[in-house]
């Protein structure tokens, strides 16, 4: 690890004013569960820490009648243990319950969850986000079985790690950004398109700015069931093989409005629509599941070696759906 | 001392997920004779370790290699996965003393307890499931692969 300069400013204006010279020149550190593995792994080699950790604003938990706003260093535990966020959004508590060890519970943060790089282990042995060997990419070629089903026909092949990503997508919440663009004060994008698709590797997977960061997230109190699912092996510290996350309105028995978001399946949590579109008037019970459950993998376009995620997909969609209608 | 003689029976009890793949460990019983038990504590101990290496290499454990670089992609504790406390489910050990046992001696326990695991535990998924997960670690991809290519599932 190369030493780097750090600094630990107290108010948010200060902060993104720290942030100059570009992505990797310097980087945000909230709680650093992976910033700091970044760093040794040699992916990122910053010259400037920001950390968030002496911003009060940041760790506010705001409830209000028409939303709950979450600070972007609210920890994961903090976020789980929050009355209004157990009564209300059990998919984003169970997201969080997902996420291995209490430690990372602890230290991580919602901003944290949201900005993590991908677990893709190419990426992750320095052989970048889109690695390439004599013209052939190693990710067709090798070994794919944690990579993209969806979304993967750009180069862009690894998954989201994103545990509340999809949950955050699926019940139509917002991602605040303090940005330090000559505009200052705070932008409001829908978490579904704060994440995007790179390109190439000098880009990242969220829209942020060099020089801007999240602020907090705003989830809409609208009554929605919600559930998420996540397909586990270990029951310890791992990554969910496809998660699933499901929201809709329930009205005499009928689902409305309804909106599943898939983790884990492409670069970015996927909104799976024609499986959304089946949650808009449909009689809930275990058939729709089931059909969600199918529409859900339509498209999908597994590699060599994933295949079996396109059945996992369809387990996960089927049992959040009905783990939401009773929430 | 000699190594000959030694015999044990493992006997495992599994969920299998079908919809999923995701196989896991309800129960283990082991029953081991290694002849004369100097100290019995330290001999079932070596055997319950043997069932939780056995559960790990059985379930999680396994090296990756890119075939174009020869790179381990998995050299880390993230993806070479080891089974933790929830995942070995309840373990039980009995060794066997008193008459035809103490009076061979002392034989050795080393190794052979971790050999049966992987059988036991293949055997009771190929059991729950009706066909053979041809390949150890038993994954959940290789369980629905197993589960498609015998017509279990579409």
């Amino acid at each position: 690890m190369k030493s780097f300069e750090y600094v630990a400013p107290e108010s948010i204006q200060e902060a993104v004013g720290f942030l100059t010279g570009g992505r990797g020149e310097s980087e945000v550190l909230a709680g650093g569960m992976d910033l700091i593995t970044s760093m040794k792994q040699g992916l990122t080699e910053p010259k400037r820490l920001v950390s968030l950790k002496n911003i009060p604003s940041l760790k506010r938990i705001e409830v209000s009648q028409e939303e709950v706003t979450i600070g972007s260093m609210v920890s994961l535990k903090d976020l789980a243990a929050h009355p209004a966020v157990q009564r209300q959004f059990p998919s984003l508590v169970t997201a969080v319950k997902g996420i291995g060890s209490a430690q990372m519970r602890a230290l991580g943060t919602v901003g944290g969850d949201l900005c993590q790089r991908p677990r893709c282990w190419f990426f992750r042995n320095g052989m970048g986000l889109f690695p390439i060997k004599d013209g052939v990419s190693l990710i067709e070629e090798g070994d794919n079985r944690y990579h993209a089903i969806f979304g993967n026909d750009g180069p862009a092949l690894f998954v989201s790690p994103s545990s509340l990503g999809p949950a955050l997508a699926a019940l139509g919440a917002k991602v605040n950004i303090a940005t330090g663009s000559s505009r200052g004060g705070i932008r409001t994008v829908s978490a579904g398109n704060f994440f995007k698709t790179p390109s190439s590797d000098q880009e990242r997977e969220t829209i942020l700015g060099s020089n801007d960061l999240v602020e907090s997230v705003s989830i809409p109190v609208s009554g929605l069931k919600n559930a998420t699912y996540e397909v586990r092996h270990r029951s310890g510290l791992d990554w969910p093989y496809v998660t699933a996350s499901v929201a809709f309105q329930a009205k005499g028995g009928r689902a409305d409005g309804g909106s599943i978001v898939l983790g884990h399946v492409a670069p970015r949590p996927w909104p799976a629509i024609h499986a959304s579109n089946l949650l808009n008037g449909s009689v809930i019970d275990d058939d729709l599941a089931e059909k969600c459950a199918e529409a859900a993998v339509r498209g999908a376009r597994p590699l060599s070696r994933n295949g079996y995620k396109v059945h996992m997909v369809k387990a996960a969609v089927k049992r959040a759906v009905l783990a939401a209608a009773q929430s | 001392m000699i190594d000959a003689g030694v015999g044990g029976v493992q006997i495992a009890d599994v969920s299998v997920d079908v919809e999923t793949g995701v196989v896991s460990v309800n129960e283990m019983v082991a029953v081991q004779d290694i002849g004369l038990i100097i100290n019995m504590k330290l001999a079932e101990s070596q055997v319950y370790g043997a069932l939780i290496m056995g559960i790990t290499y059985s379930l999680f454990e396994e090296s990756v290699y890119d075939p174009k670089t020869g790179q381990m992609l998995n050299a880390d504790m993230e993806f070479y996965r080891l089974a933790g406390i929830k995942d070995v489910g309840k373990l039980k050990v009995h060794m066997m003393t008193g008459k035809g046992y103490d009076e061979r001696g002392v034989i050795g326990l080393g190794e052979p307890p971790v050999i049966s695991p992987g059988a036991a535990i293949s055997n009771a998924v190929a059991n729950a499931i009706g066909v053979r997960v041809p390949h150890l670690p038993l994954t959940p991809d290789r369980v629905i692969d197993a589960l498609q290519k015998g017509g279990n599932i579409a």
